[in-house]
C-alpha cells in the first residue's frame, strides 16, 4: 500500500467543496491503495476545550475517547474527495463507528495520524466502506477508529444486511436533552465539519432532510460523556447511527451498566431508537 | 439500653491534591469550577487508588458560584472515577471554605459517622457568574409571573435603559462597600505595618514556594492541568528591591503600603484533601501524614470598626491554644494564609502586643513572638495565588506533608482569615 505524508491537516471546507464539485465523476471501482499520514499533529487546545464543553465532558487534559476522530476526519475527507475514491462523498451516510483507546491520551502529545479506506462491500441498502484512522505516538499504536459509511443504492436483497445494532435498554429515560437548533453550527465550529446537512434547515432541506440534523459524532460523544470518565482509559466502543436526530429536538438517553460493560442509547420520546452504543472498559 | 455509639477518634490527613493555581484570565480561562474541582478530585483518586471506591462523603465549595452549580461538589463526584454512591455537599465560608470543609469531614470521621472523605474547594475568578441588574431581574420576575397580556406590558414598561448593564461580582464587603484591600489597608495603618516588611514577606513567599517546587515537595500534592505544572503567579526571582518599585493600590497618601506585589492576585484553582480514620488508611495501605487535633472559628465586628475585617484569626488562635493547653511557640510549623502580606504581619503584631492581648483577648500575657523561620516555609498565597475556596485544601495538604517530613509528633498551626470578619484556625500533628 502506498503511503503519502501530508505536511499539514487539509482544510475541511475546501476539501468538502472539492468533493461536492467532483461528485458526479465517481464511477465505482476499487478503493485507492493509499494511506494518508499526518505526522506529529498537535491538539488545538482551544478547540478541544470548546469540544469538551459542547459534548458534556469536563475541560481537562485527557483527550475524550472520540477526539482523535475529529483530528483524523480531515484526512478521511481528503481521501474521499480525491478522484481515485469510487464513491461520491456528498450523500455518504455515517452508519457505524468503532473506536479502540489503548491508553489515555493527553492534549500535550503529538499524534501521528494515518487514514486509509478498506472493506468496500455490498450492503442490502447500497455499498459500505470503512475509513480507518490509526494514531501512533513514538511508534506505539494508541488509538484506532473505524468509520463505516453507506452509499445508498438500489435495494439488494441478496447482499448482507450487516450487523444489527443491539436493542436499546428498556425503561424510563436516564436523561432528556433538548437540542437547540444551532447545535450543528456549534459542532461545526469546533470540529471544522461544515457539512450543510448539520448547519441550517434550508441547507439540510436542499439535501433531502426535513430539518438540520445533529452530527452523529456529537450524539455519540454526548452519549459517551453521560457514561462519565470510564471511556477515557483503555476501552473499546461501537456505535450504530440508526436514524437522524433532527434539530431542534428532544432526545432521551437510556443506559445499562454491567460492570465494565455499558450499553447506552438515544431514542425519540416516542421510543424510536436513534443511536446504540456499546462501551467495554479494558 | 442505649444504642452503642463509637467514641471520638482523631481524623487523619492522608494526602491531598490540587491543580496549579492560574492567574485570572490565564491558563484556566476556559475552565469552570466544576471542571477544576473534578480535575483535582480525579488526581486525588488516581494517586490514592480510589477508583470505584465509595467515600463517606466529599465536601467542598466555591465562593464565586453560578446558581446552576447548586450541587457543585456532587456533580464533580459524578464526573470523577469515585463510586457514584459517594455523597457530597457544598459549603461556603469565603476564603475559609476549604479549611471549614476539612473540619466538617474530620469531625464526622472523629465521631465515627464516616470512615473516610475528601474536603476541598475551588474558585474561578475568570469564569465568574455575571448577574443582571436588580431592576432587570425584578422586571423579568414580574414578566414571568404575569398571566395576561396587560400584566406583561405593565411589567415590560418597568424596563429602564440602565437595567441592561450586567453586574460582575465585586470583591467588596456587602455591608461596607469597601474592598477587602481597603479594609486591610485600615488595619495595616492601625498596626503600623511597613511597606518594607510586607515586601520582605512577599519575596519570602515566592522564594519558599519556588524552593519547594525545586526540591519536588509538590510532586505528590499536585496534578498538572491545562498546560500548567507550577502556579502561574510564582515569580522565583522576586526580590524586595523589585517589589519596592510597585505603586500602591490600597490605602491613600503617605500611609499607603499595599501593592499588587504584597497582595494576592485574583486566581483560578482547586484543591482537595483525603481524610480518614487510621484504620481506614491502614486497610487501604495508605500512610497517614498527620492528624487534625482541634479547630476553632472566630468572628469579629468589623462593621462598626471595632476590629479589622481580617483579624478574626487573631482571636481564634488564643481560644484554640487555651483549649488545647498549648502556646504559640509550641508549633514546629505555622501557616498563616497570606490574603495580604499585611494580614500576616498585623496578626503577628497583635499577638505580641500586651495591650491588645490584655484588652481584646483577655489574656494575662501576650502570645509572644513567632519564630519566623517556622512561618509559611513552603510559600503561601502571595506566591501561589489564592483561589478563595481552594486555599484551605492547599494549606492542609502541604502542612500535613511538611509535618510528616519533620517526624512523629511535629505540630502545625493553620490560620485562615475570611470575608465577613471571620477566621478559621486548626492544629495538625504528625503521626
Amino acid at each position: 500500500m502506498a503511503t503519502e505524508t501530508l505536511s499539514g491537516a487539509p482544510s475541511l471546507p475546501l476539501t468538502l467543496a472539492r468533493a461536492a464539485v467532483t461528485a458526479g465523476r465517481r464511477r465505482g471501482g476499487q478503493l485507492p491503495d493509499t494511506t494518508l499520514q499526518l505526522p506529529a499533529a498537535t491538539v488545538d487546545v482551544d478547540a478541544l476545550h470548546r469540544y469538551q464543553r459542547l459534548c458534556g465532558w469536563p475541560v481537562a487534559d485527557v483527550l475524550p475517547h472520540t477526539w482523535p476522530h475529529v483530528m483524523g476526519f480531515p484526512l478521511q475527507a481528503e481521501l474521499m474527495a480525491r478522484g481515485a475514491f469510487p464513491l461520491p462523498l456528498p450523500g455518504l451516510v455515517h452508519v457505524a463507528n468503532a473506536i479502540t483507546v489503548h491508553r489515555p491520551l493527553l492534549s500535550s502529545e503529538r499524534l501521528d495520524l494515518a487514514v486509509r479506506a478498506e472493506a468496500l462491500r455490498p450492503h442490502r441498502r447500497g455499498t459500505l466502506v470503512d475509513l480507518v484512522t490509526e494514531v501512533t505516538v513514538d511508534g506505539e499504536r494508541v488509538w484506532e477508529g473505524r468509520s463505516t459509511y453507506l452509499r445508498r443504492g438500489p435495494r439488494r436483497d441478496d447482499a448482507p444486511a450487516g450487523e444489527e445494532p443491539p436493542a436499546l435498554p428498556e425503561g424510563p429515560a436516564a436523561a432528556r436533552w433538548r437540542l437547540p437548533g444551532g447545535l450543528g453550527r456549534d459542532y461545526a465550529a469546533v470540529s471544522g465539519d461544515v457539512n450543510p446537512i448539520h448547519l441550517h434547515p434550508l441547507t439540510a432541506r436542499a439535501l433531502g432532510f426535513p430539518r438540520a440534523i445533529a452530527h452523529g459524532m456529537w450524539t455519540f460523544a454526548r452519549t459517551l460523556a453521560l457514561l462519565g470518565p470510564r471511556s477515557a482509559g483503555p476501552s473499546r466502543s461501537r456505535v450504530w447511527f440508526e436514524k437522524p436526530v433532527l434539530l431542534p429536538g428532544t432526545v432521551e438517553a437510556v443506559v445499562r451498566v454491567d460492570g465494565r460493560w455499558s450499553l447506552a442509547g438515544l431514542r425519540r420520546p416516542d421510543g424510536t431508537p436513534l443511536l446504540a452504543l456499546v462501551l467495554e472498559e479494558r | 439500653m442505649a444504642a452503642a455509639t463509637p467514641g471520638p477518634r482523631r481524623a487523619a490527613v492522608i494526602g491531598g491534591n490540587r491543580i496549579p493555581f492560574a492567574r485570572q484570565n490565564g491558563a484556566y480561562a476556559a475552565a469552570s469550577n466544576q471542571d477544576m474541582l473534578t480535575a483535582a478530585l480525579e488526581g486525588l483518586v488516581a494517586r490514592h487508588g480510589l477508583a470505584g471506591e465509595r467515600l463517606g462523603e466529599v465536601v467542598a465549595g466555591a465562593v464565586l458560584k453560578h446558581s446552576r452549580d447548586f450541587n457543585l461538589t456532587r456533580e464533580a463526584v459524578l464526573g470523577s472515577s469515585l463510586s457514584a454512591h459517594t455523597p457530597a455537599y457544598d459549603v461556603q465560608q469565603a476564603c475559609a471554605t476549604g479549611l471549614e470543609a476539612t473540619i466538617l469531614v474530620a469531625n464526622k470521621i472523629a465521631l465515627g459517622q464516616v470512615d473516610c472523605g475528601a474536603a476541598g474547594g475551588v474558585d474561578s475568578a475568570s469564569d465568574a457568574p455575571i448577574a443582571v441588574s436588580e431592576g432587570l431581574r425584578r422586571t423579568l420576575l414580574r414578566l414571568n409571573a404575569a398571566k395576561t397580556p396587560a400584566q406583561r406590558l405593565r411589567a415590560l414598561a418597568g424596563l429602564r435603559p440602565g437595567h441592561v448593564v450586567p453586574q460582575a461580582p465585586r470583591n467588596v464587603e456587602p455591608r461596607t462597600g469597601l474592598s477587602m484591600g481597603e479594609h486591610m489597608a485600615q488595619t495595616a495603618l492601625r498596626w503600623g505595618v511597613t511597606r518594607q516588611s510586607q515586601d520582605e514577606l512577599a519575596a519570602a513567599s515566592h522564594r519558599n514556594l519556588a524552593a519547594a517546587y525545586d526540591r519536588g515537595f509538590f510532586d505528590d500534592l499536585l496534578t498538572p492541568y491545562l498546560g500548567l505544572a507550577r502556579d502561574e503567579n510564582l515569580r522565583p526571582d522576586s526580590t524586595v528591591e523589585n517589589l519596592a518599585t510597585l505603586r500602591t493600590v490600597f490605602g491613600a497618601g503617605e500611609g499607603a503600603t499595599m501593592t499588587a506585589g504584597n497582595s494576592t492576585p485574583l486566581t483560578d484553582g482547586a484543591s482537595v484533601v483525603l481524610l480518614g480514620s487510621d484504620e481506614w488508611a491502614q486497610e487501604h495501605g495508605l500512610p497517614v501524614l498527620a492528624h487534625l487535633v482541634d479547630a476553632e472559628t472566630a468572628a469579629v465586628d468589623y462593621v462598626t470598626g471595632d476590629e479589622g475585617l481580617l483579624m478574626a484569626p487573631a482571636h481564634a488562635v488564643p481560644r484554640l491554644l487555651a483549649r488545647t493547653g498549648m502556646t504559640l511557640q509550641d508549633f514546629d510549623l505555622v501557616e498563616i494564609h497570606e490574603a495580604f502580606a499585611a494580614t500576616v504581619l498585623a496578626t503577628l503584631a497583635a499577638w505580641e502586643d500586651p495591650e491588645f492581648c490584655r484588652d481584646r483577648l483577655g489574656l494575662d500575657a501576650p502570645l509572644g513572638a513567632l519564630d519566623r523561620s517556622r512561618l509559611n516555609v513552603n510559600g503561601s498565597s502571595l506566591a501561589a495565588g489564592h483561589p478563595f475556596a481552594a486555599t484551605g485544601g492547599r494549606i492542609v495538604a502541604s502542612l500535613a506533608k511538611a509535618l510528616s517530613e519533620k517526624g512523629p509528633g511535629a505540630r502545625g498551626l493553620i490560620s485562615v482569615c475570611a470575608a465577613g470578619g471571620q477566621g478559621v484556625v486548626a492544629i495538625l500533628e504528625a503521626k
